[in-house]
């Protein structure tokens, strides 16, 4: 760490490159990224900074954290305070990023090795929100009227911002969340519903470095929550009409969202009874829960525009119950947000939260099939970050990356290691190291179909069970008479792994009418299989193609001559496609 | 495995025909093959399962009609019932007594009343999941064993597909294909899913055979070249189904290879029954486009040598926590639409006695509303059709109406008086399984008594 003082202003260049500005209690920070192309650039407004600053100290300023040694410094003080370039080989850089962003680039493995895994996430820890889905939305123009009751603007949000944001890791644990917490614009049942799952998924993305019990405040007082899980304008019982209050957040919060059906060991090995597992909540649990969840309505009345839609809920009285309600072995009464406290303080205290949180998000990131130590290591961390915290986000995921059964080359061997790479990550993942560039706005839209896309779209879960359950396991395979589950094969099947494959080729080749990528650095290669290839192999599949089947693209390739008319172009069109249909990349180990 | 056999059988039949080294295109000799012979097996079953994801409301599917009830109803349910002068044209009038308890269908399921009417649909009242008979004294004790997770819709979904919750390793139709598909030409094609995936057509053996709404889906438009090399397309084909030493690259391979090795044998009998040949299935109504493939393939189900097949087919949007006024009728008139055009469609194919659908959900909600919509229930109403069925009946005991009575385990939510194993047993009979192989399909029927496993709707 170098700090520098001048005058008034205390300049200091963190491990990770950051630059912190510190005036009179006031503190800007800079930040030196890597762009998606292998440039570099500064984020952060410059005010506090370059003003009145020495020449002297200009070296110390300048844009170092990209520099072509890794050293993160061009001149200026000495390097004993640089980021120390680590050890991390290129291809275990690149498995990172595959766990922690949206795909690798040559640019994100080279920041990879230069900052190590945890000053990477550090770095990505202090990264300020480029937009907010919501403020991109306004931005480009999608709150015209024309789009009041369509969803017009999703899809282009979500896809670009996995594509091009610069803040990988909160994206990628931000959707993590989408697929636990799951909702989908599909079944929210108010105007501007872009607007309404844009500020849902702005809250996971802006609390994914928070704490898991703000999400929950959070997403039970959303607009978006609440359409899709029928709570929005919930009643109190009503003895003259007999009807009671809706159960469906009551019962899809604990079993989803948060404790899950079946009580848990921190490892997440179920509790049994006599071999049978033990319940978490009965029907009489979600009952008296579903009282407390009454009375949430909308901010406001004014339907012309979205905004109501991220401003959180408010309490009407009259429908609200404020009588006695019981759960879980307690009890509120008096109903308003003090009941609603007292549930979600009840539930996050429960032993069921952090191994049921913790695996998911490890199967979402690492692997479907953590060891139980694994699971346990991160429940740990859920339960107590180290200084007393229970739901410290940024000490779950630094627990999931950075644990040996993420990193250690040796996790790569074993049987169960592994997940199917979600299709969306697949595309995202091309888009990425192909440098793919949004002209307009995107035309990718909705990649749902099982017959002519994905299979998935995020965002648009059908359900509150995501596309793919966590335990899932498909039937009559190796994979279940091996005691393994394989959620993503929940939406594989004879079709969808057609389909896939289908839609790849076209984009490939093609990209959409306002997505391309860019090939010119692949086109360089054309000529030399191998290294084409070797290129690819390192920036998509992590490096895990076997040689088996690096031999049999290769021979694909050179079948294709580069003299030929786009004999160049249908070379690199074949390594890229024929890589992403090999089984080798699509199971990430 | 299965993929040879299919192949093998395929090729050794179309040797038999002749039809080796002669010129004319292959597609149009299976055409002409098939309107000369009877499209079925004389001896040809399908079973198909119509499943309501969500759980659909039963007290609006079925409603009470004579006035005692209705009132109770009504009374139950102001929010969200039906008027009962909109009952009046849907009235159920069965040729067995319920004692003068009476049922009208929904509205919106008018196709379906000239089917009860002439006799070939049956309605189940109060059907559920259920480990054993079940009573109300014993259900309140936890006294006997129940399904784990009720009201939980995977695992109701999954306990209804395969009699155990979401983790269940192989369902009951698939169960029912591990048992006859060795009587099949193309095993492969034994237990066929027209819809997402589900643990229902996966046996201990059988796989199940997920099919489009247009049929397989052909890589790449079944071009021999990629990017203009006819070596990469190979290869392309090699790396997808080419087995793997990771045990999850390996199954994704598994289901590559049987797409691309099946392809070719089921488009091309799908050749012989063009889509246009089937119009009476409406457009804009996803059951209906599911159901002509199936009608199709059950069309051709000779060609591929089948005997045996079971089926799933699937309609969302029943879990109405709210505006269920607005969109219950919407997806029953989805519902009865589409089985109206099938069951006359195989009508028309001449195979109706031979093709029996049955519904399923994952529960069915409770009789009290929410103010306007209804909450996870249990025991619900069922519909079987088919010419072999035995309809114009209704089946099963009518549920007491409103709350604290023996059928109610709250607000309204049925307890089961016959149990999905009931309900399966019965079909798997005349799908012609044998009693003494009823416990490899349904593993629970021995807890009931035997001559309650055979309900008799078919």
């Amino acid at each position: 760490m170098v700090a520098v003082t001048v005058g008034a202003r205390k300049i200091t260049r963190g491990p990770g490159g950051q630059i912190d500005v510190a005036d009179q209690g006031a503190i800007e920070r800079l930040e030196d990224r890597l762009t998606i192309d292998g440039g570099c650039e500064r984020i952060g407004s410059p005010s506090l900074s370059t003003v009145g600053v020495a020449a002297s100290l200009a070296p110390l300023l300048a844009l170092a954290a990209c520099s072509a040694d890794g050293t993160g410094q061009t001149g200026g003080p000495a390097t004993a305070n640089s980021p120390s370039s680590s050890n991390i080989s290129a291809v275990q850089a690149s498995r990172f990023l595959a766990q922690t962003t949206f795909g690798a680039t040559k640019a994100t493995i080279a920041e990879v090795q230069s900052q190590g895994f945890d000053g990477w996430l550090t770095a990505q820890f202090g990264l300020a929100r480029e937009t907010t889905h919501w403020d991109w939305l306004v931005a480009n123009g999608y709150n015209a009227t024309a789009n009041i009751n369509n969803d017009t603007g999703f899809d282009p949000v979500m896809w670009r911002q996995m594509i091009v944001a610069r803040d990988q890791l909160r994206q990628r644990v931000g959707i993590a969340l989408l697929e636990i917490l799951a909702i989908g614009i599909g079944g929210v049942q108010v105007n501007w519903r872009q607007f309404a799952m844009a500020a849902y998924v702005d809250v996971l993305m802006d609390n994914a470095f928070g704490n898991f019990r703000t999400i929950l405040d959070k997403i039970t007082t959303n607009a978006a929550m609440a359409s899709f899980v029928t709570f929005l304008d919930n009643r109190k019982a009503n003895s003259a009409t007999g009807s009671v209050p809706d159960e469906n957040y009551a019962r899809e919060l604990m079993q989803l969202y948060t404790i899950g059906p079946s009580q848990l060991n921190m490892d997440g090995t179920p509790r049994l009874s006599a071999g049978v597992p033990i319940e978490t909540y009965t029907q009489d649990d979600v009952t008296g829960l579903a009282r407390v969840f009454t009375g949430l309505t909308l901010a406001n009345s004014d339907s012309s525009k979205p905004d109501r839609y991220r401003l959180p809920l408010v309490m009407n009285a009259s429908t609200n119950e404020t009588g006695a309600s019981s759960f879980l072995g307690t009890g509120t009464s008096g109903g308003g947000f003090g009941a609603i406290k007292v549930a979600l303080d009840t539930i996050f205290a429960h032993a069921n939260m952090p191994p049921f949180i913790s695996k998911q998000l490890i199967q979402r990131l690492v692997t479907s099939n953590p060891s139980p130590a694994y699971v346990a290591r991160v429940a740990s961390a859920f339960a107590d970050n180290g200084s007393g915290v229970r739901g410290d986000m940024k000490a779950v995921i630094r627990a999931i990356l950075l644990d040996s059964e993420a990193r250690a080359d040796a996790s790569l061997a074993t049987m169960s290691a592994g997940k199917l790479r979600e299709p969306v990550m697949r595309l995202t993942g091309w888009a990425r190291a192909f440098r793919a560039t949004f002209i307009g706005n995107t035309a990718l839209g909705d990649t749902s179909s099982n017959s002519t896309r994905l299979a998935q779209s995020m965002g648009r879960s059908p359900t509150v069970f995501n596309f793919f359950r966590p335990g899932y396991a498909p039937p009559n395979t190796a994979i279940a008479s091996g005691g393994l589950v394989a959620p993503e094969f929940q939406i594989t099947s004879e079709l969808s792994v057609v389909a896939y494959i289908n839609f790849m080729q076209g984009l490939i080749s093609n990209g959409t009418s306002d997505l391309k990528a860019d090939y010119a650095d692949m086109l360089a290669l054309a000529n030399d299989s191998t290294a084409l290839l070797d290129d690819i192999n390192l920036v998509l599949a992590a490096g895990q193609l076997s040689s088996a089947t690096l031999a049999a693209i290769k021979a694909a390739i050179d079948s294709i001559s580069a003299s030929a008319t786009n004999g160049s172009t249908n070379r690199v069109y074949t390594a890229i496609l024929l890589t992403m249909a090999s089984p080798d990349y699509l199971i990430l180990k | 495995m299965s993929n040879d056999q299919s192949r093998r059988a395929f090729l050794k039949r179309s040797a038999a025909l002749g039809l080796a080294g002669t010129a004319a295109p292959f597609v149009t000799q299976l055409a002409a093959i098939g309107e000369a012979a009877a499209a079925t097996a004389d001896d040809y079953r399908a079973l198909v399962c119509v499943f309501l994801y969500g759980g659909n409301d039963y007290a609006n599917t079925l409603p009470p009609y004579d006035q005692a009830s209705y009132n109770q109803y009504y009374a139950a349910r102001p929010n969200i019932a039906l008027a009962r002068s909109a009952l009046d044209a849907t009235l159920l009038n069965p040729t067995n007594s319920l004692g003068g308890r009476q049922y009208a269908l929904a509205p919106t399921m008018a196709p379906l009343l000239p089917i009860f009417n002439a006799g070939k649909m049956a309605v189940l009242l109060n059907v559920g999941t259920l480990v054993q008979p079940t009573t109300k004294a014993q259900y309140t004790a936890r006294s006997v064993k129940l399904p784990p997770k009720l009201f939980s819709h995977n695992d109701q979904q999954s306990y209804w597909q395969a009699s155990s919750p979401e983790g269940a390793t192989s369902g009951w139709g698939g169960r029912l294909g591990d048992l006859f598909q060795s009587g099949n030409g193309s095993a492969t094609l034994t237990c066929v899913n027209a819809t997402g995936n589900a643990v229902y057509l996966t046996g201990k053996t059988a796989i199940q055979y997920s099919v489009s709404t247009n049929g397989p889906i052909a890589l790449l438009n079944n071009s021999t070249s990629l990017y203009g090399s006819t070596t990469a397309m190979s290869t392309l084909r090699n790396l997808m189904g080419g087995s793997n030493a990771n045990i999850f690259a390996n199954e994704h391979a598994r289901v590559s290879k049987r797409a691309l090795d099946t392809y070719a044998q089921v488009t091309a009998a799908l050749g012989g029954a063009p889509a246009a040949n089937f119009p009476l299935f409406p457009t804009g109504n996803g059951l209906a486009d599911q159901l002509k493939v199936v009608a199709r393939l059950i069309s051709i189900s000779q060609t591929l040598g089948a005997k045996r097949q079971v089926f799933f087919v699937s309609l969302g949007g029943f879990d109405m926590h709210d505006f269920l006024v607005r969109d219950h009728p919407t997806q029953t008139a989805l519902l009865a639409n589409a089985m109206r055009a099938f069951y006359d469609t195989t009508v028309q194919l001449g195979v109706s006695d031979k093709v029996t659908t049955f519904t399923a959900s994952d529960f069915g909600r409770t009789l009290q509303s929410n103010d306007d919509g209804s909450d996870h229930g249990w025991g619900s109403m069922h519909f079987v059709m088919g010419g072999a069925v035995a309809g114009q009946k209704i089946y099963g005991t009518p549920p007491a109406i409103g709350n604290n009575t023996p059928d109610d385990v709250g607000q309204g939510r049925l307890l089961p008086t016959t149990s999905v194993d009931q309900y399966a047993a019965t079909l798997a009979t005349w799908f012609g399984v044998g009693a003494s192989d009823m416990a490899t399909v349904l593993p629970n029927i021995g807890n009931y008594n035997p001559s309650g496993r055979n309900i008799g709707f078919v």
